[in-house]
């Protein structure tokens, strides 16, 4: 996945999907085990939870889960383009329509803490009880799962979801756990896990270490490494010291220290890019008096400038950002519908007559984003614009635009926000419908075209034209003079050029697929 | 004496109380809604709900800190936000790692710490006094993350001697020190100064004793008077500060283990304040407030049974 020019056309499921997706065409590979292997890897900080239903989801939570716990579809490339493929739990997977997904299970793959073989059951049970957890979006239109067999079953949705088979199913919200284990401990739980089934079990200790240890019991492919080490590394630099003492055959790293990296390597490394689905923008309220008028909000558009935040506060390393789809998505945009114009923003503010105007631009206290604020801060004083930079801290940064939490949003004029996105377009799209003004959508508008297009985004399965629905729709969101894009901040991962890695685009590590080469 | 460590204890326990208070109320001043602030801004309003009953966030400040303060008394520190595990759980397992740290930091920083202050208290103002007097003032003016960088950097990195991550495996004593040696240098270092600095005070004012001159008139060797006689009352003081600084050094650690990324309290309440687990941030704080009192108390009572004119002040 190194050096990805992430275009994913094939990404959702489509007619292209119809066809049985065979585990010799497409299962990434699984190397033959060596005797002794060990691979050290960074976990930036403890998993907190296993249970797909209720877990915080993202890293490290993930990278453990694909080891351990079986799941229908996993990442992984086809035609040289990240996608779903069978898991090694599976005989096969296959897309008959856009609401009928059959499968079958592998036969012989057992339970740990003797709960037995894994079923069409379990499937059944465990996609049934996502509809009702923190992760139900995901199941927006799931119904049900039919049983055909011991170990054969279809899913059926109500109505087509598109990202279904890459967001659903192939994120760990797609993960299956045991019928009787889940229900034995009362219907949930957290890192003590009732039953698992994979090639690896797990042990942990807090703030130190996830040790993986190869499972007796598993049947099916045995992974490269004997041993997988997950050490919690929170600190970034710590991770990258670690890294080049030798002590961690991979780590992911920040912004410092990939700026670092790229100007050198440390001997015997490389860098792999999972994928850059964060994207950062500047908001603006649309109801506030000092922004209601829509030539200042297209004047602080053409005055902010974006290669400027990304070669100051990033080093270069993010990518510019054109809107809410990030790269390698369908209906990622290659250019912004206006352009870095000091002239044309000054002439604007003249025309509102608002040269002198005061805002303040709020923001998340870190390093990055206070920086990208200053830059921000020149640019539309260029302009006649005074801004008064306020750094905020998480608590109440997050409760400023939500109406729950208070008047607030009120008093919100400029912010700095980023977001994280699933590898689906629909994904950051649903935060600026009608429903969420007030909760995530603090620019606070809406239109019935925008609305209309997200119902159809969710539904259509031809890719150009999903593309040509999220196109329009950023579009729409951009005339809003709401939001100056920003970044994409990529997820790197710095580890031994002897290394096979394979990445989600997420940005989790499938453990599973790393060998030495 | 006994009427002395009574005091002592009771006087101990009143600052636990009013820490236990000043935590409560600080992690109550926090601006944003507790639930928002540790579950994240996208858990659904069922979920803070629920977050927010199991807490007790929907009773008044009052009853939530007797609920807290009742629940300390009885040893329950709570559990944690996401994994459900027991608070108290998490810290025993965590402070061992704190307390060899801080240990071995203090051992070493006196090992070095008073024979520097004694060389530099036997010949004031020779260059000899002016050269540890430097070292003190340096190890003294360091920054420990500071010193730790550059140890990883220099021993780890470039010499690739030490471990740079992690406590060692469990039951290899041999690992464990190994992954001992840097943490234990970069936070032992700033305190090789203070102790040296305190001893050479303390001596040169012992030195200036008449029994001091006395003995030296009897013939006594320089040794023996230096070593049995004058630093036996020289060091009271010192005893007093490397007990200060075990306390100091339980919290002081923090930086050590976060940049070695070293299991520990400290690492353990950086962790939780950026995930929001507040339940482990103040039963850890607690936890290092309590040992910070009883090491000091211990120091104390040491003190007072060397020097009786101590326990008469009190």
């Amino acid at each position: 996945m190194n050096d990805i020019s992430i275009s994913r056309r094939f990404f959702l499921q489509t007619a292209a999907f119809a066809s049985t997706a065979s585990i010799a065409g497409t299962y990434p590979g699984i190397s033959l085990a060596a005797d002794g292997k060990t691979l050290r890897v960074r976990f930036n900080r403890d998993p907190e939870s296993f249970d797909p239903g209720y877990y915080v989801g993202g890293h490290p939570n993930n990278d453990v889960n694909w080891l351990t716990m079986p799941a229908l579809v996993h990442y992984g490339m086809r035609n040289g383009q990240p996608t779903w493929v069978p898991s090694p739990f599976v005989e096969h997977v296959t897309v008959r329509d856009a609401t009928n997904i059959d499968f079958e299970l592998k036969k012989g793959l057992m339970w740990t803490n003797g709960f037995g073989e894994v079923t069409t059951e379990d499937v059944a049970y465990s996609y049934a009880r996502m509809t009702t957890s923190d992760w139900k979006n995901d199941y927006a239109t799931f119904s049900h799962v039919e049983v055909t067999g011991s170990h054969t079953g279809t899913i059926v949705l109500s109505e087509p979801f598109s990202p279904f088979m890459n967001t659903t199913l192939a994120s760990g919200t797609g993960i299956i756990v045991s019928k009787a284990a889940t229900e034995s401990v009362g219907g949930r739980f957290t890192t003590e896990v009732p039953a698992s089934c994979g090639p690896y079990v797990y042990e942990m200790k807090q703030g130190q270490y996830v040790r993986l240890t190869r499972n007796p019991d598993w049947q099916g492919d045995m992974p490269y490494f004997d041993v997988i080490e997950g050490l919690i590394v929170t600190e970034d630099e710590s991770a990258a010291l670690a890294f080049e003492a030798g002590e961690l055959d991979c780590a992911q790293v920040s912004s410092n220290s990939l700026a670092r990296y790229s100007a050198e390597l440390p001997p015997n490394s490389r860098l792999t890019v999972a994928g850059a689905l964060q994207y950062m923008w500047l908001g603006m309220n649309t109801e506030h008096p000092k922004l209601q008028d829509i030539r200042i909000r297209k004047a602080i558009q053409r005055a902010v400038d974006q290669a400027s935040v990304i070669a100051g506060a990033y080093s270069g390393t993010a990518e510019p950002s054109y809107g809410v789809v990030s790269p390698g998505l369908t209906g990622r945009r290659t250019s912004a519908g206006y352009a870095f114009d000091p002239e044309a923003a000054r002439a604007l503010v003249d025309e509102a007559g608002a040269s002198g105007l005061e805002l303040t631009l709020k923001t998340l206290n870190n390093q990055e984003r206070v920086l990208s604020a200053t830059i921000i801060q020149a640019n539309l004083a260029d302009i006649g614009i005074n801004v008064t930079v306020m750094p905020v801290d998480a608590g109440p940064f997050w409760e400023m635009g939500q109406e729950s939490k208070g008047d607030g949003w009120k008093d919100l004029e400029l912010w700095i926000m980023r977001y994280g996105s699933g590898p689906d377009p629909y994904e950051p799209f649903q935060w600026f419908v009608r429903d969420q003004v007030g909760i995530w959508n603090w620019e606070r508008w809406s239109s019935d075209e925008f609305e209309d297009l997200f119902a159809m985004g969710v539904m259509e399965t031809d890719p150009s034209k999903r593309a040509e629905i999220y196109f329009r729709m950023q579009e729409i969101m951009e005339d809003t003079g709401a939001y100056v894009w920003l970044t994409h901040e990529p997820e790197v991962f710095v580890h031994r050029s002897d290394l096979s890695v394979q990445l989600a685009p997420s940005g989790e590590m499938q453990l599973t697929y790393f060998a030495d080469v | 004496m006994l009427l002395y460590i009574v005091k002592r204890i009771g006087l101990s326990a009143l600052i636990i109380f009013f820490a236990v208070l000043t935590l409560f109320a600080l992690l109550n001043s926090i601006p944003g809604d507790p639930a928002s602030i540790a579950l994240g801004p996208r858990a659904t309003p069922e979920v803070q709900a629920a977050y927010a009953e199991k807490m007790h966030l929907d009773k008044p400040i009052v009853i939530r800190f007797l609920i807290f303060a009742g629940n300390v008394v009885r040893g329950d520190l709570g559990s944690d936000v996401f994994t459900n595990r027991s608070v108290s759980h998490t810290l025993l397992e965590q402070l061992p790692y704190t307390l060899t740290l801080a240990a071995a930091a203090l051992a070493w920083a006196t090992l070095l710490g008073i024979p520097i202050g004694c060389l530099s208290a036997i010949r004031p103002n020779s260059w000899l006094d002016r050269l540890t007097g430097v070292i003190s003032i340096g190890t003294i003016a360091i920054p420990s993350f500071l010193v730790s960088i550059w140890s990883i950097l220099v021993f780890a990195i470039f010499l690739g001697w030490l471990p740079v991550i992690g406590a060692g495996d469990d039951g290899d004593i041999v690992d464990q020190l190994r992954h001992l040696i840097l943490p234990a240098f970069a936070v032992g270092l700033g305190w090789v100064g203070y102790l040296a600095r305190m001893v050479r005070a303390s001596m040169l004012e012992v030195l200036g004793e008449n029994y001091v001159r006395s003995a030296r008139a009897f013939g006594l060797m320089n040794r023996t008077v230096v070593f049995r006689y004058a630093l036996r009352v020289a060091i009271l003081p010192t005893i007093t500060l490397i007990g200060i600084g075990f306390g100091v050094l339980l919290s002081g650690t923090v930086f050590a283990e976060i940049i070695f990324s070293r299991p520990g309290l400290g690492k353990i309440i950086y962790d939780m304040v950026l995930a929001r687990n507040f339940p482990v941030v103040q039963g850890a704080v607690l936890v290092t407030v309590a040992l910070y009192v009883c090491v000091t108390l211990i120091a104390d009572i040491t003190v007072s049974l060397l020097d009786p004119r101590v326990r008469e002040n009190l």
